[in-house]
């Protein structure tokens, strides 16, 4: 069935490589992937495995070496920086391991930064945020600074806030790495039912294994490269292994 | 699952915010850090203030020196005119007349009337001149023109080769800036020898008119004759040809007679009983008593009284006195001296940068390095500490430009604040200092508007420091990679 579907995300022969004091080191040699439409991804990989490299390409933080990187079929390279600030602003949605909350804004003006940014009128994006809030369980605290909630709570803004201008696809950065494993779960909750609901394409990258669970395909990343793709029926033997024990 | 229908990607560009928006963003910034931004506006309000505070002080010493001289030409109107109505007077006393804004000079009028209008003029310039050689050192002055004083300076360059080695001797001295160019001064040199004639002319006029003037008040001192008949010596004088306005003339008469009940009651000293009268007073031998503490002593009425009484029946003169004339001409006396203090003090007012002097002028350019210094580490910490919110905020879409102007923004305000409460505190010990050496009297001599837009480049000058030291924080923050966000601490 899933070659039917539309491509969100495609990289053709990506490459990275950073320069450091004359020694090159490569983070990516030469990827291709094509991550579909609604699809809810984890990739997995230890640190320094390009991981994040990764991130930063699909992100369009970062551009390639070589290769290039098709968001939509669009070419994040010819992108000027207004485009490309465009492209951060509308069609993706980041979500960070610290949370990355504005610390002197209260819950609302952080879910709202990203419509200030897109141009959004004030009382449009105040509807949208408080809407946003709630969607996430958190309608009763717009009012309240980041330092006021708790990692799990943050988090659930920052979940809001990467949806401000109803992104396409939302980048998750070790969404669950900083909670404690029943937070983590809400989290996680949260984000498949985005996923199910909205049909927003999340791409986790995670060392959770309960990820395993929900997701629909895994990728392995592992000295820059894709090491191995499955679906989730292929390795759910071994994941129910792992969350048994 | 996949039922949901796909969003377009449609490209466009990211639009610019407002400026409304930026500056609402940026004031939440600088409330957030408040400790930090109080110590950023107290550096450049320090700065701020030590600007304020010479510019206020230059101000005022201004206005006070302008004030001071005001008064105590007019004070001096007596012994000014007393000298002229005396004595003949030279050429370079004519063209000092010729420098001084609405003097009249006398005589001119008997110069032929075409000439009269280009008399004034090449005196002022000869003035000028004779202004620029005596504000030239004695080394320069002797180098330049040997031991030639006023007009003579003139005649001793009249010949081709003097003047010649003059213009040499001037090249060699690159920091005197010369009264506009050398040809100019030429063709004054040219002129020289006819403005002399017409000088030497008016000359001869003043000591026919003082020698007409001797013969009318016969033997009595200038002072007097003013002093008892003014209006009718006025006409004399203006008969032998002065120009004695008749404004004057009752000022020249009062101030006449307060010069002759000075020196009366400054005779009294001459009698030992007043000086051991005074001397008892002041604890002093009666050898040691001066005409100060007898000025002094007679500032009070009681002490007035006390010292008429008491030498009265002794000098024949005193009786027409009463006490409160007496006090009236020791505070006179009192408030000249004042004045001439502040005169003297206030001398070096105006010159160099700003009027404040060369000294001044670095120690003010150095400070405001040092502010800017400060400002630029201030923003720069803060970017720093805000690298993740801003690598963010550009995840989210901001621009470039918006995280440049958000930076430089916030400077700003830390500008626009220090200014503000520089400019204050800068005016404040101004005043403050100013007082403390010329008494009240400062505060009826603030230049107001002066002051006020003194203020306001004050203030400017914190806001444009503060916005030119943002300028490279704000370059490092708005060139940040977006990527910074993703990393963990």
């Amino acid at each position: 069935m899933s070659s039917e579907r539309r491509v969100i995300i495609r990289t053709v022969g990506l490459k990275k490589q950073y320069v450091m004091k004359g020694v090159t080191t490569d983070a990516l040699r030469g990827v291709d992937v094509e991550i579909y439409d609604a699809e809810f991804i984890s990739v997995m990989g230890p640190s320094g495995s390009g991981k994040s490299t990764f991130f930063n390409m699909i992100g369009a933080l970062d551009r390639p070496t070589t290769g290039r990187v098709f968001i939509d079929e669009v070419d994040v390279a010819q992108l000027t920086a207004e485009e490309l600030a465009y492209v951060r602003c509308h069609k993706i949605g980041y979500i960070f391991q610290s949370y990355n909350l504005v610390q002197y804004m209260t819950a609302l003006e952080n879910v709202t930064t990203p419509m200030v940014f897109g141009g959004v009128g004030p009382d449009e994006s105040r509807r949208r945020g408080m809407e946003l809030l709630e969607l996430v369980g958190l309608g009763d605290r717009w009012h309240h600074r980041p330092l006021e909630m708790s990692g799990g709570q943050q988090q659930r803004v920052a979940i809001a806030r990467s949806l401000a201008n109803q992104p396409t696809v939302l980048l998750c950065d070790e969404p669950t790495a900083n909670l404690d494993l029943h937070t983590g779960q809400e989290i996680l909750d949260v984000l498949r039912s985005l996923n199910e609901k909205k049909g927003v394409t999340v791409i986790c990258a995670t060392h959770d294994h309960r990820m395993m669970d929900m997701c629909d395909r895994l990728m392995w990343i592992r000295d820059g490269a894709i090491e191995r793709v499955a679906r989730r029926d292929e390795v759910h033997v071994e994941v129910g292994s792992i969350g048994e024990e | 699952m996949s039922n949901v229908a796909h969003k377009e990607i449609k490209l466009a560009n990211q639009p610019q915010l407002g400026l409304g928006r930026i500056f609402r963003i940026a004031v939440d910034g600088v409330r957030y850090r408040l400790f930090r931004a109080a110590v950023t506006v107290s550096v450049i309000a320090v700065a701020i203030a030590f600007l304020m505070n010479i510019l206020s002080e230059s101000l005022i010493k201004r206005r006070l020196a302008a004030g001071a001289r005001q008064e105590l030409s007019e004070l001096r109107d007596i012994h000014l005119w007393a000298a002229r109505l005396t004595h003949p007077s030279s050429q370079e006393a004519i063209l000092a007349d010729a420098l001084q804004e609405g003097a009249t000079i006398d005589f001119v009028s008997m110069l032929d009337p075409a000439d009269q209008a280009r008399f004034s003029e090449r005196a002022h310039i000869a003035a000028t001149y004779l202004a620029f050689f005596d504000g030239l050192d004695y080394d320069r002055r002797r180098a330049l023109i040997h031991t030639s004083r006023g007009g003579a300076i003139f005649d001793a360059l009249q010949d081709a080769e003097g003047l010649d080695a003059f213009a040499a001797r001037l090249a060699e001295m690159p920091a005197v800036r010369f009264e506009g160019t050398l040809d100019v001064f030429r063709a004054f040199l040219d002129e020289w020898p006819a403005l002399a004639a017409q000088l030497n002319q008016i000359i001869a006029a003043h000591t026919a008119a003082v020698a007409t003037l001797d013969v009318a008040r016969a033997d009595r001192t200038i002072f007097t004759v003013l002093a008892q008949e003014g209006d009718a010596f006025a006409a004399t004088v203006r008969a032998a040809g002065f120009q004695l306005k008749p404004a004057l003339v009752s000022r020249l008469r009062e101030q006449a007679q307060a010069v002759l009940e000075k020196q009366i009651l400054e005779g009294t000293l001459s009698l030992l009983e007043s000086r051991q009268f005074l001397a008892q007073q002041f604890d002093l031998l009666p050898a040691d008593v001066s005409p100060n503490d007898l000025w002094h002593f007679l500032e009070k009425e009681r002490h007035a009284t006390l010292y008429l009484e008491s030498i009265m029946p002794l000098s024949a003169t005193l009786k027409p006195f009463a006490a409160s004339r007496l006090v009236e001409l020791a505070t006179a006396r009192r408030e000249a001296l004042a004045l001439e203090r502040m005169e003297r003090l206030t001398a070096g007012a105006g010159g160099g940068f700003l009027g404040m002097g060369e000294r001044m002028g670095w120690l003010l350019i150095v400070s405001m390095l040092v502010c800017a210094i400060g400002i630029s580490n201030a923003m720069l910490m803060t970017v720093t500490e805000r690298f993740r919110e801003i690598a963010t905020m550009k995840c989210l879409g901001a621009l470039d430009g918006f995280i440049m102007l958000l930076f430089v923004m916030e400077s700003c305000f830390l500008g626009l604040a220090g200014g503000i409460v520089g400019a204050l505190l800068g005016d404040l010990i101004g005043f403050g200092r100013m007082a403390a050496v010329f008494g009240v009297s400062v505060f009826s001599a603030v230049p107001v508007s002066e002051l006020l837009s003194a203020m306001g480049s004050a203030i400017g000058v914190g806001v444009i420091l503060a916005a030119l030291a943002a300028v490279y924080p704000s370059l490092k923050a708005a060139r940040l990679a977006p990527m910074e966000a993703m990393r963990v601490e």
